[in-house]
């Protein structure tokens, strides 16, 4: 290892960090392989934090930064005078391993900038894919990226050694894809998602038949895009979520705040704030649709089509219809509890196990760490209703914002 | 009757064997933290592998495999009165059945349980922030847990590091565990100083380091959400943090 690697190294995980991916879930495998190093954990290993208290799971880094594309928002575009680095594919395998022996990460996460041709690129990721799997016996988890444009038989032979492929939606609608990214095709970005979608589908079948058909990308496929680079509403980028899982069955979609870097008419001005609060507001609302039974209409009205930033989705929802409320803990269905807010999955798995044996009080789901604080104005136990105000709307806001409001004064009288 | 026991899972087991067939237990203590008092009787149990199989069979047959999985991870966390947790529990689960786990918030399930939670948390984290160094061409790990979780570890890492030699040292416990070529064992009373990195060692630590400083965005620092995921007492083994 020459010291130029860590240049390059420094160059190119510096441009993959925006990606928000970092996941390692949902692949088990054991070290089958003679020599093999390295399984797979379905629920994930998270290896550290870092200073911005964002997991690593993986080695997230670019192939090279050296782009021929030219999309406004992005720091690689061609026209960036930018510092460019490119890895060959065996020092990337090198380095996964070197880290992974150590227990540094649970795999690599490789993506790239398109460099001469979206076919260049995939076949180099297809050759670090290839070393790692053939030569260094790798069998930890590996995410790549699909270079849109790139063939369908580059990303089909890809997919079989993969664990998981993405392929980035970038933002939320074809308008704002033609004034940020004009060389990027949406058909380009489509095509490949429901190739791999066919794949993953065919080789689960084939498999019921052949029982060592490899699959391909166990792991499934996610995507992601940018947040409040352009005026769509939070209603636009939830339905297209929405779609996204339902007709290419997407593992995960990750939104990423747009972090103003570029001056650009088209863009937010650089001293702006990156979105923040929002972006978690989207992933609350993304959370509501994959584990609670939510549908993204739902969380909208006719003249709102935007999450409230002051309260968390599910709040809103309840605030939003209020007419559905209060639930009764004790004769609620599972997806009923579900829609009470501060209520999460293992609180309603607790209340359906334990309310077998007698039925609840206000005290038991206290003593079953069930978190009240928000739930309590949703609620009735045994009939009784426990909120300090009426059932209103207005009323629990107020409560709501001055219990937040003491939180933060008693922060204050600390320091 | 309060029985004693030598700091084993065989001899806690044992000990449970007593309070059915011979006498009540009023307490299970280690003999080594016990305070001797005048008014309680004490009885030193020695360990009986026979025994405390018994009582596993038992606890894996009429509970559940949660329960036992339970027992033994509350065995190995470092929570003083983890032994009369574990009694009291298995008097209540003896008398309950496979119906048991349902009883979550009850006093007798809910400590075992929180203090389960805990070792198995634990467990997970270091999955994830144990760090080895190679050394010699051997992967050597330095931890300190809170728990005594070294041998919840090693199937882990003997999977996913089947053909390398390995070490993982509890420096806090003295105790390490040896693995190499689909073998382990446990090692009591043992300790590693001055151990010398290598420069081709050193090298890949700095790679990590300045990998994971380069990877925070600086427009979301958030430092007291690190400390949350990795707290400062766990920092000083892992090469990031140094």
């Amino acid at each position: 290892m020459d010291d130029n690697l860590f240049k390059k190294l420094r160059i190119l995980s510096d441009a993959a960090k925006y990606d928000v991916s970092c996941v390692s879930s949902g692949v088990e495998r054991k070290n089958n392989t003679v020599g093999g190093i390295g399984n797979a954990s379905a629920a994930g290993i998270c290896h550290t934090w870092s200073q911005d208290g964002r997991c690593i799971s993986l080695l997230k880094i670019l192939l090279t930064n050296d782009c021929i594309y030219d999309c406004s928002y992005c720091l690689n575009r061609v026209t960036n005078p930018t510092e460019r680095a490119t890895f060959t594919p065996d020092e990337v395998a090198e380095l996964t391993i070197q880290f992974y022996r150590r227990n540094y990460i649970e795999g690599l996460f490789l993506s790239s900038a398109v460099e001469k041709s979206p076919d260049h690129t995939m076949e180099n990721i297809y050759r670090v894919l290839e070393l790692l799997r053939y030569k260094y016996n790798f069998w930890g988890y590996v995410h790549v990226k699909v270079i849109p444009g790139a063939s369908p038989m580059l990303v089909q032979k890809t997919g079989m050694l993969a664990d998981r492929m993405s392929v980035n939606i970038e933002l939320p609608t074809k308008e704002s894809l033609k004034i940020l990214a004009p060389q990027k095709k949406i058909e380009n970005i489509i095509k490949p998602m429901s190739l791999i979608n066919n794949e993953i589908t065919r080789t689960i079948e084939d498999k019921k038949y052949f029982n060592n058909t490899p699959r391909f990308v166990p792991g499934g496929q996610s995507t992601q895009m940018i947040i409040g680079a352009t005026p769509d509403s939070d209603k636009t980028i939830l339905s297209l979520s929405q779609n996204l899982y339902e007709k290419f069955n997407m593992k995960r979609v990750f939104f990423s705040a747009y972090i103003p870097v570029i001056s650009s008419p088209n863009l937010p001005a650089i001293s702006s704030m990156p979105p923040l609060l929002r972006e978690h507001r989207l992933y609350q609302a993304d959370w509501l649709m994959r584990f609670y039974y939510f549908h993204s209409e739902e969380l909208f009205t006719e003249i709102e089509p935007n999450l409230d930033l002051e309260f968390d989705p599910k709040m809103m929802y309840a605030l939003r219809n209020i007419h559905k409320f209060p639930i009764e803990i004790n004769k609620a269905s599972y997806e009923e509890l579900l829609r009470i807010p501060g209520l999460g999955v293992t609180s309603a798995q607790r209340i359906i196990r334990e309310r077998k044996n007698a039925e609840l009080s206000y005290d038991s789901l206290k003593k079953m760490k069930t978190v009240l604080k928000r739930a309590k104005y949703f609620i009735t136990v045994k009939g009784k209703y426990y909120g300090n105000v009426n059932l209103e709307p207005e009323a629990i806001r107020k409560e709501l914002t001055q219990q937040e409001i003491q939180k933060q004064l008693s922060i204050y009288d600390m320091l | 009757m309060d029985y004693l026991y030598d700091g084993t899972f065989e001899g806690l087991l044992t000990c449970i064997y007593y309070h059915y067939k011979k006498e009540e237990a009023t307490g299970i203590y280690s003999i080594e933290s016990y305070q001797q008092n005048i008014l309680n009787r004490s009885e030193e149990v020695e360990s009986d592998v026979e025994k405390a199989k018994t009582v596993s069979d038992a606890i894996n047959k009429k509970i559940s495999r949660e329960a036992y999985e339970d027992v033994y991870y509350c065995f190995l966390s470092s929570v003083t009165n983890k032994e009369n947790i574990i009694l009291d529990f298995l008097v209540f689960a003896f008398k309950y059945g496979r119906n048991t786990m349902n009883f979550y918030s009850h006093d007798k399930v809910l400590p075992i349980k929180e203090v389960s939670l805990k070792v198995s948390r634990e467990v997970h984290g270091f999955l994830g922030i144990l760090r080895f160094s190679d050394i010699e061409g051997i992967l050597f790990a330095r931890f300190s847990p809170d728990h005594d979780l070294l041998i919840l570890l090693v199937d882990h890492f003997a999977d996913r590091y089947k053909y390398e030699k390995f070490i993982i040292f509890d420096e806090k416990r003295n105790k390490a565990c040896v693995y190499s070529d689909n073998y382990w064992e446990v090692k009591e009373n043992i300790n590693f100083d001055n151990l010398e990195y290598s420069n081709d060692e050193k090298r890949i630590h700095s790679l990590w380091k300045q990998y994971f400083n380069d990877l925070a965005i600086k427009e979301r620092i958030n430092i007291n959400n690190q400390f949350q995921f990795v707290p400062g007492r766990y920092r000083k083994n892992m090469v990031e943090f140094k």
